[in-house]
């Protein structure tokens, strides 16, 4: 799927965040959201994924304008701080797995994943009991679950530790070999375990700048 | 005392009927409690609850002017009325994004009044007690008819939907991502609440219709490991307090509800100090293991 944004531009109140922004992705792209806290990485986000309305600019999936636009299965989401989340009442991963899969996903699918993350021994325990890391990664997982074009993560490394990082920027790009296109927000300088094929950065001033990566050197 | 309980138990017809409505309510309002344990609304519940007996008040006014249908059946216009109130919740909610309880201070005080009203207008204050505190003995067959219906529906719904129940109740913004219609589900679940809190309100009355539905669930939550093993936790602590309440209930001539919802709370607090207790030892078995 591809997506076209042309000159977003948002505001909380009178207070406008995201200016003029325009990018083109194709399937299977690669792009880095980068920036301070506070610049409107989340927000961008937000109006991705059309929980923000988008009034000035237009954003569009394949053909179809984002206000008609339905087919949300197609996104894979990882929400920042995962504070969306009712937790306390028991439920362990692969019970939220089970009731967050869609029809045509079969259980080995689940365990393959969990398998692949790392995570397959806690497959039983309650969720509420897991470390911030642990937790990221079952939500990535569930996020996984029903096959999305499109996987977007924001800031999914925080509360992930140095040497379980590397490995995750690694299934991040072999998702990613495998064609899914993969919108990563990180507020952090260190690009270089990344293979990314774009870079988005936006500014203490709201402005933003997007560039294609070079062949084999910075963007 | 018991062994009349007993033979009562199968022996009166009314005890036979109180014995299949708190079974079937036993289950009933834990496994819609869990639910709304999870999407913190356990407040709501009981503003339903005074909605409803809006329904109950003004069916008996009305079959006071003469139109004894409403006498008979005074459960229908409490679904329609709970009904009503959750509606009005949602468009309060919808009034006062940022304050979103002032919605539920709004229905419930419009509920207490208009019962109030209609109570006194229909010369039935009398009976406002029983439906205040619940009073399971005196349930007619066409009520476990009611409850049987709803316990079926709820039941297909569970059956069919659960897997999407959860998963929106757990986290709303998720749904969107799954192919779940969140406002569909939010107006589906708020209905079907209605109805369940209707139904609950003759056993349980209306000040104790959430804590029938909630503290099984608390107490659950404390030992379950899974969803799967809370809710059947819960169901187990429900039914055994409705037992026990209604044997309470019957024995010392006391408010259905009153009694089982004291039990109900007992089981939280033995639930919550063994557990403490456990802990404890535990702690202090690791303390002792550290000094070797
Ligand atoms: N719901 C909101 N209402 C008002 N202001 C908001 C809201 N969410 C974020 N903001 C403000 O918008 C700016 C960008 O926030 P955000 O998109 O979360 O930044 P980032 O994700 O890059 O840290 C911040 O100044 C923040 O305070
Ligand atoms: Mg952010």
């Amino acid at each position: 799927m591809q997506i076209y944004i042309n000159n977003l531009t948002f505001a909380y109140g009178i207070k406008t965040v995201i200016n003029n922004l325009s990018i083109t992705l194709n399937q299977g792209d690669y792009l880095v959201v980068k920036g301070k806290n506070g610049t409107g990485k989340t927000t961008f986000i937000k109006c991705l994924l059309g929980v923000n309305e988008v009034k000035p600019g237009t954003i569009f999936y394949d053909k179809t304008d984002i206000t008609n636009f339905k087919k949300w299965t197609t996104f894979g989401y990882v929400s920042q701080s995962l504070d969306n989340f009712n937790y306390e009442f028991p439920i362990t991963v692969l019970e939220l797995l089970n009731v967050s899969s869609t029809k045509g996903t079969m259980p080995q699918d689940r365990l393959k994943l969990l398998d692949k993350m790392k995570i397959f021994d806690i497959q039983n325990q309650n969720i509420n009991s897991l470390s911030g890391g642990q937790l990221q990664r079952v939500f990535i997982v569930r996020a996984m679950l029903n096959n999305p074009k499109i996987l977007i993560l924001d800031e999914p490394t925080a509360s992930i530790d140095k040497q379980n990082k590397e490995f995750f920027y690694q299934t991040v790009d072999d998702l990613n070999k495998n064609g899914i296109t993969v919108i990563l927000i990180t507020h952090s300088d260190e690009l270089e375990h990344l293979n990314y094929t774009h870079t988005l950065t936006m500014y203490d001033d709201y402005t933003n700048s997007f560039s294609i990566r070079n062949e084999g050197g910075e963007a | 005392m018991f062994l009349s309980f007993i033979t009562d138990l199968f022996q009166q017809d009314f005890m036979l009927r109180a014995l299949a409505a708190g079974f079937m309510l036993g289950i009933l309002a834990p496994l819609l409690g869990s639910i709304v344990v999870v999407r913190r609304l356990s407040f709501i519940a009981d503003t339903l609850g005074h909605f409803s007996l809006v329904g109950i008040s003004v069916s008996l006014f009305l079959s006071s002017l003469g139109f004894s249908y409403f006498f008979e059946k005074p459960l229908y216009l409490g679904i329609i009325f709970s009904v009503i109130g959750g509606l009005l919740i949602e468009f309060f909610r919808r009034a006062y994004t940022n304050y979103k309880e002032i919605s539920m201070v709004i229905v419930i005080s419009l509920g207490a009044a208009l019962s109030a009203i209609f109570f006194a207008l229909a010369s039935k204050t009398g009976s406002l007690y029983q439906y205040l505190f619940g009073s399971i003995l005196t349930v007619t067959s066409y009520y476990i008819y009611l409850i049987f219906i709803t316990l079926f529906i709820v039941s297909v719904l569970f059956i069919v939907f659960g897997k999407q129940i959860i998963a929106v109740s757990f986290d709303e913004t998720s749904a969107k991502f799954l192919g779940i219609n969140v406002g569909l589900f939010q107006i589906i679940f708020m209905i079907m609440l209605s109805i369940v809190v209707s139904v609950l309100l003759e056993a349980a009355g209306v000040l104790l219709i959430s804590s029938m539905m909630v503290i099984p669930v608390a107490a659950g939550m404390r030992i379950g490991w899974s969803y799967k093993s809370t809710t059947i936790i819960s169901i187990i602590f429900s039914e055994l307090s409705v037992l026990v309440g209604l044997w309470m209930a019957y024995s010392l001539t006391i408010p259905s509800g009153a009694a089982i919802v004291s039990i109900n709370i007992s089981i939280l607090l033995i639930v919550a100090l063994t557990k403490k207790i456990i802990n404890m030892r535990r702690i202090t078995k690791i303390d002792n293991a550290k000094l070797k």
